[in-house]
């Protein structure tokens, strides 16, 4: 009985802290374009004349979307048109569910995972949810029954089942290192030292997995300058027949997936909530040096340190959106097939070699 | 025969034209303010001065005749700052209150300061000042600033009119023209000398402060008001994309006709034009329909109406009331259609009454083509009403646009015990009421056609402004009737235009054949 | 190869820059959160209705109808400015005026402002300046169309 409130709420934790950090995520694109463009940003939602430096405007978003007329075209397929945006939201939504935001928490000898649930195969399960988002792309282009947005639904599908082969590829080599699917044990892995003094992050171990990882990430979560199923001003894409609260959630749906590209990153590249020297019972610095610390402050160094990192991810996010200008159709495909999937390759059969002769 | 050189262009011209007549024959604008190609050249106004070859001072092109071998030069360097002289001096008085010179954009003065000055004045003396707003005439405001005393006000009323209601009072700088005794310019042709006034010193009461003249647009007509058929312009006023205007016709001016009216008309034709646009009926009115009907269902309606009546033999239970307002072309096309084909003989005009002539040009006839109908053999005496409407199922009355001169009163009773009755009108009017249908038709300014004039002078025009609303042609309505009626099917089938009417009237009735 | 490599350092470069323009602008953004004056600010923008920029001399805003000492309008309804006007948005109707010496006069004059595109040419073409555009007012937005349509009262206020 107990296990299941405390399942109930680390779901309610979960699903609060990521849809919370999505939806400001919103305001940080809104602030961190401004800043990086000389700009000052949304700052004029307030509530009583409190501006709080436009901290009140992802509300004032979601206010307006609440109330704009939600147009469902006559010609649409009505279930399905409205089904899309959910079927897209829920995929990675759900995603959340394998992330770890800590270690174990021990209250009253009781043992917590930061996590809601830690199965064996939670990095499949990861990539497999994040695969099926593309349903709601597709049904969205094809269920407005234009012919404009089922293009934009096809060009999304082409381009996400592309880099999906890299990005899955691009994990083997990770699997290699680490040997587990479970993100909890991956990231166990990546406590221990090299050498005893580098920690083994995937950053160190599989630098090019990275690389290859985090730019089909990019395309995954179809933002710029990977905007090609729709780009909002000049390209009808795949949802282009939505409007108020659904069109609401494409959009939210790609800050989750920015967010949990963050996670992901965080998690299987750098250490997830690991704290470099930080043991379960304090710091142990390779020089020698150690610094205790009771069992309540290193888990709140943990899930400090996740969201740091996970914050900075989302950062190089939203800068990497406001710098480049969109790929050409054909460069996004050269990118992935030609460039990423060999790569990937190369990275596997390069961490085989070096694994068996380290042995 | 003389030969003649303008500015090294050798012209031959008949021995005693002026300089400026020759010039003009060949092209050659010479610019001038009181020569009017009406009058005999008077030359007060030195705006005409040219060089001629061997003679030591310049020339008045408006009234020097031509001499054979004549060298005349209208480009010279003397010529031309002799005309910024006298433009120099007419300004000197002129107040050049153009934005509020209803003459602004059709100005002599003004096109020729563009032309010939663009000088900067030199002038620091106060301008006289002078009386601006004198009445002369029933419709005639005088401003004596603006007049550049070239005398064709006076000139006109002297020999066109032979009234002489104004003169040139006083001399020197204080010359100016005016009216003698207070007795005001009163006659019917007095709308021209706004007109022929050069600059803006003469205008218009009717058209004053209505408009400027450039947003006028001026197309070709003839006034229907009488039978002289004379040419005029028809200028109308397209509105405002954002603002629209209450009428479309804001002046009537004449168009130059030798053979017809020279370069008048009378002051009833230039004035009486707000029936173009007050009252205009423009829409098709049936009695007992839902909604609105259109032009085919109405004609399949009424050719539908005829046919019974012509299959049952009952034709003459048809009757037709027509005015001389339709031209020549429609004229034609009523004879063919419902005397040749439908055999019809119950045909009768309902004109309105003569009124009083003039001795020049207006006559006492108040519609423009009671001649073309006598030419197409159609009788003008007022059938004897009581027999008239003995009997007739179907009843098609043309109506008079000017509703005033109609008499409708041996109408009126008959009209109830008639089974359909059917109006053509071009304006709203308490007896549209009493018609089962009642048709929109455009008038004489809004189509084409021809006229014949009470000397048998056929002249065609074409349409002056657009139509309005549903309004259409009466041609047009009877071609589209007549085919409908199919009674003759292949006759009309051939025309598809008003020009195709008019060729085969021509070959028809020989009196069309000639354009007088 | 050699291509591609030089793309990639292109893209590193521009995210450099764009890393070095928040960088700094946050810097100064940070220094004004805490009160720190300093001469430069992390941002270009006008805070346009608290700020407001300073209007050229030379500016064309709301017009105006300029009038006589007697308080009529100078306006002599010549139409010139309904001539010159690009949007056709301006409408003039002209009256006889009792004082002979000005004899024409608007009986009514409109401006529809929700066409006027402030090219300023009716002020140019008007040869009695009676038509200026230095009220200074640019902020006349309104709800509806009809009260974007300014009349000779509302012109000459
Ligand atoms: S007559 Fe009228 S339009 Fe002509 S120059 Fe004088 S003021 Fe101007
Ligand atoms: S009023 Fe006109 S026509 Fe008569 S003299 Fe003066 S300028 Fe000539
Ligand atoms: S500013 Fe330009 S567009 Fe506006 S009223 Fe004047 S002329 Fe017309
Ligand atoms: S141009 Fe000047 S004087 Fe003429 S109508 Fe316009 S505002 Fe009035
Ligand atoms: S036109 Fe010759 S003097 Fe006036």
């Amino acid at each position: 009985m107990s296990d299941w409130i405390i399942i109930l709420i680390k779901i309610i934790c979960a699903l609060v802290w990521f849809l919370v950090i999505a939806l400001y995520l919103t305001w940080v694109e809104r602030k961190e374009s401004a800043v990086i463009q000389d700009r000052i940003g949304a700052n004029r939602a307030n509530i009583w004349k409190f501006r709080v430096i436009g901290l009140f405007q992802p509300f004032a978003d979601a206010i307006k979307m609440l109330f704009k007329e939600d147009f469902t075209p006559r010609f649409s397929r009505k279930f399905l048109h409205n089904l899309a945006p959910f079927v897209s939201f829920f995929f990675v939504a759900i995603t959340v569910s394998a992330i770890p935001f800590g270690d174990v928490l021990r209250i009253g000898g009781r043992e917590i995972k930061l996590q809601i649930v830690d199965f064996n195969v939670s990095l499949l399960f990861v990539m497999a949810m994040l695969s099926l988002g593309i349903y709601g792309i597709i049904l969205a282009g094809w269920s407005s029954n234009n012919r404009y947005t089922l293009l934009g639904g096809m060009r999304g599908a082409a381009q996400l089942i592309s880099y999906e082969v890299a990005l899955g590829l691009s994990l083997i080599g990770l699997i290699m290192v680490y040997p587990s699917l479970k993100l909890s044990a991956i990231v166990h892995y990546q406590g221990e030292l090299l050498w005893g003094w580098i920690p083994k992050w995937g950053v160190f171990l599989q630098p090019l997995g990275l690389l290859i990882f985090f730019f089909a990430a990019l395309a995954e979560t179809k933002r710029v300058p990977f905007d090609l199923p729709e780009g909002e001003n000049e390209i009808v894409g795949f949802f282009t027949e939505y409007s108020g609260l659904k069109w609401g959630l494409f959009m939210f749906t790609d800050f989750m997936e920015v967010l949990i590209i963050a996670c992901l990153l965080t998690t299987l590249f750098f250490g997830g909530w690991q704290v470099p020297w930080l043991y379960a019972d304090g710091f142990h610095f390779p020089w020698g040096g150690q610094w205790l610390l009771p069992h309540g402050i290193v888990v709140a160094f943990q899930v400090l340190a996740f969201n740091l990192k996970v914050f900075f991810f989302c950062w190089l996010q939203v800068l990497i959106r406001w710098t480049y200008p969109r790929f050409r159709y054909d460069q996004v495909m050269d990118l992935g097939w030609k460039l990423l999937v060999p790569l990937s390759l190369i990275n596997i059969a390069g961490t085989a070699i070096l694994l068996s002769l380290l042995g | 025969m003389a030969k003649i050189y303008i500015d090294e262009r050798e012209l031959e011209v008949a021995e005693g034209t002026t300089i400026l007549k020759a010039a003009e024959s060949a092209g050659l604008q010479i610019p001038h303010l009181c020569y009017h190609k009406a009058f005999i050249p008077e030359g007060s106004c030195r705006m005409c001065l040219v060089e001629i070859e061997g003679l030591p001072k310049l020339e008045l092109a408006c009234s020097t005749q031509v001499r054979d071998g004549m060298k005349i030069t209208t480009t010279s360097e003397s010529v031309v700052e002799a005309r910024k002289g006298v433009l120099e001096c007419l300004l000197a008085e002129h107040p050049i209150d153009c934005p509020i010179c209803d003459k602004a954009g059709e100005c002599k003065l003004q096109d020729y300061y563009d032309e010939y000055g663009l000088f900067d004045s030199e002038f620091d003396e106060n301008k006289e000042k002078r009386q601006k707003r004198i009445e002369i005439g029933k419709n005639l405001l005088h401003d004596q600033e603006r007049c550049v005393l070239c005398r064709r006000c006076v000139r006109f009323l002297g020999e066109v009119t032979k009234t002489h209601e104004l003169g040139v009072f006083q001399r020197g700088v204080r010359a100016e023209v005016s009216i003698y005794d207070g007795i005001l310019v009163d006659n019917n042709y007095s709308g021209n000398l706004a007109e022929i006034c050069p600059v803006g010193a003469i205008t218009d009461k009717d058209f004053r402060f209505k408009a400027r003249t450039w947003f006028l647009q001026s197309r070709e007509s003839i006034c229907p008001l009488c039978s002289r058929g004379c040419n005029i312009y028809v200028e109308s006023h397209q509105g405002f994309s954002r603002f629209s205007l209450p009428k479309r016709v804001y002046r009537i001016r004449t168009r130059e006709n030798q053979m017809i009216n020279g370069f008048w008309i009378c002051d009833k034709g230039r004035y009486d034009y707000a029936y173009l646009d007050q009252e205009r009926l423009d829409e098709i009115r049936m009695r007992n329909s839902q909604g609105s009907v259109t032009w085919p269902e109405i004609t399949s309606h009424i050719a539908g109406e005829i046919g019974r009546l012509y299959h049952m033999k009952r034709a003459a239970h048809i009757g037709l009331i027509l005015q001389t307002w339709l031209t020549n072309e429609e004229f034609f096309l009523l004879d063919k259609i419902f005397r040749n084909d439908v055999n019809i003989d119950k045909i009768s005009f309902l004109d309105p009454a003569e009124e009083a002539s003039d001795d020049f040009l207006l006559t006492s006839e108040r519609t423009p083509n009671k001649r073309g109908a006598k030419e197409l053999g159609f009788d003008l005496q007022p059938a004897d009403w009581k027999k008239f409407f003995e009997d007739v199922d179907l009843l098609f009355v043309f109506a008079s646009p000017i509703q005033d001169g109609l008499d409708v009163g041996p109408l009126k009773e008959a009209l109830e015990k008639i089974d359909t009755k059917i109006l053509f009108a071009t304006h709203n009017h308490e007896i549209n009421s009493s018609f089962d249908i009642v048709l929109p038709m455009s008038l004489i300014a809004e189509k084409g056609g021809s006229l014949t004039n009470i000397v048998g002078s056929v002249q065609n025009f074409s349409p002056a402004l657009d139509a309005p609303g549903e309004c259409r042609p009466a041609w047009q309505f009877f071609i589209e009737l007549a085919k409908k009626l199919a009674i003759n099917f292949d006759f009309y089938n051939q025309f598809s235009s008003m020009d195709d009417v008019r060729e085969m009237m021509k070959k028809e009735n020989p009196f069309f054949r000639e354009v007088h | 190869m050699i291509k591609a490599l030089g793309n990639f350092i292109a893209i590193i470069k521009g995210s450099l820059l764009t890393t070095r323009h928040f960088m700094v602008n946050m810097w100064f953004h940070t220094l004004k959160l805490l009160r720190i004056k300093t001469k430069r600010k992390g941002a270009v923008t006008i805070q346009y209705p608290e700020e407001k920029r300073e209007i050229a001399s030379r500016h064309r805003s709301l017009h105006r109808l300029l009038k006589r000492d007697d308080g009529k309008p100078r306006c002599v309804a010549c139409m010139l400015c309904v001539t010159v006007c690009p949007s056709e948005c301006i409408f003039v109707e002209a009256t006889e005026d009792p004082d002979p010496e000005i004899q024409k006069s608007p009986s009514s004059f409109i401006i529809d402002l929700s066409r006027c595109c402030f090219c300023g040419f009716c002020v140019e073409a008007c040869p009695e300046d009676a038509i200026r555009m230095d009220t200074g007012q640019i902020e006349f937005a309104e709800y509806t169309r009809d009260r974007l349509i300014y009349d000779l009262e509302k012109l000459t206020e």
